[in-house]
């Protein structure tokens, strides 16, 4: 794949965009991309520099090893990017492009973190926000997350 | 909105009572999502930590941040609406361990500057 996609962080302070095509599109589990992104995993997707840039402000900078910097909204805490400092490649989060479900994870790494609720979670009961939240209270959750689109 | 805000699939999370929760070491950061709900993250390194509505008198906690992750597994999935079609695909993926994939060398040079999954004293 090699048309533009676009995403950024919850809040709209960091948006980004790649140009060129992607690469290992997969989940991590290992314990640091649990706990960067306080999920069951880290689900990214690379492409080389050249094709990424920021097209609205900056990320913040955590350092998480000697070896990798991960990228996120200072504003609104979104994890978006992971990128070893010597490579040529940069890694965005899945979750934080406009449309994730046009980049399908094709591996899943550091299985032996691997959350042990992980493999159920496709069996879990599931159920709609709408049935869940009573109209006169959805009507509150005014959505202040910038929409999926630049 | 958990998918962005947590960019990822979407938010693994568990309730407990406000007043059953205490910041031991520095405060969170928020982002209001909505009008009556903000998001806890921190804001030197981005970790996504909690969801709290307003009057809800639960605050729900980010599952993975726990020092022990696997103490709540999660019982039920809810916003279904909006799941990523790939998602129940994923247990299936072919797997790897960090031992299969890094050399040697590479994990000698990798030197982790997280936060071990205990309380500590002093940190960093």
């Amino acid at each position: 794949m090699s048309e533009r996609l676009s995403g950024g962080c919850q809040c709209g302070a960091v948006r980004y965009e790649i140009t060129g095509p992607l690469e290992g599109p997969h989940i991590c589990h290992c314990r640091m991309c649990q706990k960067a992104f306080g999920n069951f995993f880290a689900a990214l997707v690379g492409t080389r520099r050249e094709h990424f840039r920021f097209t609205r402000g900056t990320p913040g900078i955590f350092k998480s090893s000697s070896v990798v910097e991960r990228g996120f909204c200072g504003q609104c805490g979104t994890p978006l990017t992971f990128a070893y400092v010597d490579s040529p490649r940069i890694a965005v989060s899945i979750g934080s492009l406009d449309h994730p479900e046009q980049v399908t994870p094709e591996n899943q790494y550091g299985i032996e973190s691997r959350h042990p609720a992980f493999s159920l979670l496709h069996s879990l009961p599931g159920s709609r926000t709408e049935d869940d939240v009573p109209p006169e209270r959805l009507a509150r959750f005014k959505s202040r997350q910038h929409p999926d689109h630049d | 909105m958990c998918q962005k805000a947590f960019g990822s699939i979407g938010a693994v999370l568990v309730s407990v009572p406000v007043d059953r929760l205490a910041w031991t070491r520095g405060a969170p950061a928020t982002f209001h999502s909505s009008a009556p709900v903000a998001r806890g993250f921190c804001a030197a390194c981005g970790t996504p930590l909690f969801m709290l509505e307003d009057d809800y008198g639960v605050i729900e906690m980010a599952v993975c941040t726990l020092d022990d992750p696997a103490a709540a597994p999660p019982r039920h999935q809810v916003g279904v609406e909006s799941k990523i079609p790939w998602t129940d695909g994923l247990p299936g993926l072919p797997g790897r361990t960090t031992d299969n994939d890094r050399t040697p060398e590479d994990l000698a040079r990798l030197k982790s500057l997280q936060h071990p999954d205990h309380d500590t004293e002093h940190w960093p």
